[in-house]
C-alpha cells in the first residue's frame, strides 16, 4: 500500500532523476539541451540573474539552520 | 575650464535625472519591478514570512528592494546615456573583471581553510539557534554582496542557449518548487511539519540532528556557493 509519504518522496526522487537525466543528455549526447552549468553561467551574466541565483543559494541554507 | 564645465554639467545631469528626489527613487524601484527575479524574490519573501520565517522574509524583501532599485537605476542611466550620446543600448551586464590568478589562489585557500572551519564551528551549534542563524545569514549576505559587485573572473559566454532545452531546466525548477510547495501546504499548518507530506527540510531532520551531519551539509552548501560565486 503506497502512502502519501511515499508519493511525496517519489516526487522528490523523480525531480532528482529528471535533473540527472537532463545533465546526462546535455553532456553525453548531442541532444540540444544545455548543461546546468551553462544555464547558470548564462543566467548569471546579468547582475539581477547573478544576485538572484546567489540569493536562492543563500535562501536554501536558511530553512535548514536559521530560525 | 571647458572640461570642468562639461564634467560638472554631466554630474549635474546625472544627479537631476537618475533617481532625483524621493519620487524619483520610488519610480526607480517600481521600474526595477519589471525584472522577473525581483518578483520571484518578493513571492519568496511573502511565503517565507507567512510560513513562520520572518527573518528569511525580511532578508528576501531587502534583497528584492535593493535589486529593484539597482535595476531601475541602471535602466534609467542607460536611457539617459542613450538620449545624451545616441550610443548603443547599455544592458544589465556588469563589467568583467580582468583575470587575477593571485586573487583566485588566495580566494581558493581562504575558502578551503575558512570553509572547513566554518562548517565545523557552525555545525556545532544546534539548528535554529541564534548562533547558527547568524552564521548562515552573515555568510549568505557576504556571498550575495560579492556577487552584487560583479563576477570574480570572466567566463566565456556560452552563447544563445537552445530554448527548448533551457525550458526543460526551467520546467524542472518550477516542478520542484511546486512539489515542495504542495508538501508545505498539505501540512497541518505552515509551521507544523508532517510525516505524510514531508518537505525537504523535514526529510533532512535526521541528517541535521548530529554535529557531523550538520558539518557535512554546511560544507556541501558552501561548496555549491563557491561554485556559483566563481561563475
Amino acid at each position: 500500500m503506497i502512502s502519501s509519504h511515499d508519493v511525496t518522496i517519489l516526487g522528490y526522487l523523480l525531480v532528482l532523476l529528471a535533473g540527472l537525466l537532463l545533465e546526462f543528455l546535455a553532456t553525453r549526447t548531442r541532444a540540444r539541451i544545455p548543461a546546468l552549468g551553462d544555464v547558470l553561467t548564462r543566467v548569471m551574466r546579468t547582475r539581477t540573474g547573478r544576485v538572484g541565483v546567489l540569493v536562492a543559494w543563500a535562501w536554501l541554507g536558511l530553512p535548514f539552520f536559521a530560525r | 575650464m571647458g572640461f570642468l564645465r562639461r564634467t560638472y554639467g554631466t554630474r549635474l545631469l546625472r544627479r537631476r535625472t537618475v533617481g532625483a528626489g524621493p519620487a524619483g527613487r520610488v519610480i526607480m524601484v517600481l521600474s526595477g519591478l519589471r525584472q522577473p527575479i525581483v518578483l520571484i524574490l518578493l513571492l519568496i519573501a511573502f511565503f517565507s514570512a507567512i510560513s513562520g520565517k520572518p527573518l528569511d522574509g525580511l532578508l528576501m524583501l531587502l534583497v528584492a528592494a535593493g535589486l529593484a532599485w539597482d535595476a531601475g537605476r541602471r535602466s534609467r542611466e542607460a536611457q539617459d546615456q542613450s538620449s545624451a550620446t545616441k550610443a548603443g543600448p547599455a544592458g544589465d551586464q556588469s563589467p568583467a573583471m580582468p583575470p587575477a590568478r593571485r586573487r583566485r589562489a588566495v580566494l581558493a585557500v581562504t575558502w578551503l581553510a575558512g570553509g572547513a572551519l566554518y562548517a565545523a564551528v557552525v555545525g556545532s551549534f544546534s539548528r535554529y539557534s541564534w548562533p547558527a542563524t547568524a552564521g548562515v545569514v552573515v555568510l549568505g549576505a557576504i556571498v550575495v554582496l560579492i556577487g552584487w559587485s560583479g563576477p570574480l573572473r570572466p567566463r566565456p559566454d556560452p552563447g544563445r542557449l537552445p530554448l527548448p532545452g533551457t525550458a526543460l531546466w526551467g520546467g524542472l525548477l518550477v516542478a520542484a518548487g511546486l512539489w515542495e510547495l504542495g508538501a508545505l501546504l498539505e501540512q497541518p499548518g505552515l509551521t507544523v511539519s508532517s510525516a505524510a507530506h514531508p518537505t525537504i527540510s523535514t526529510l533532512t531532520d535526521p541528517l541535521l540532528g548530529s554535529h557531523g551531519g550538520r558539518t557535512v551539509a554546511l560544507a556541501v552548501w558552501l561548496l555549491v556557493g563557491w561554485l556559483l560565486v566563481e561563475r
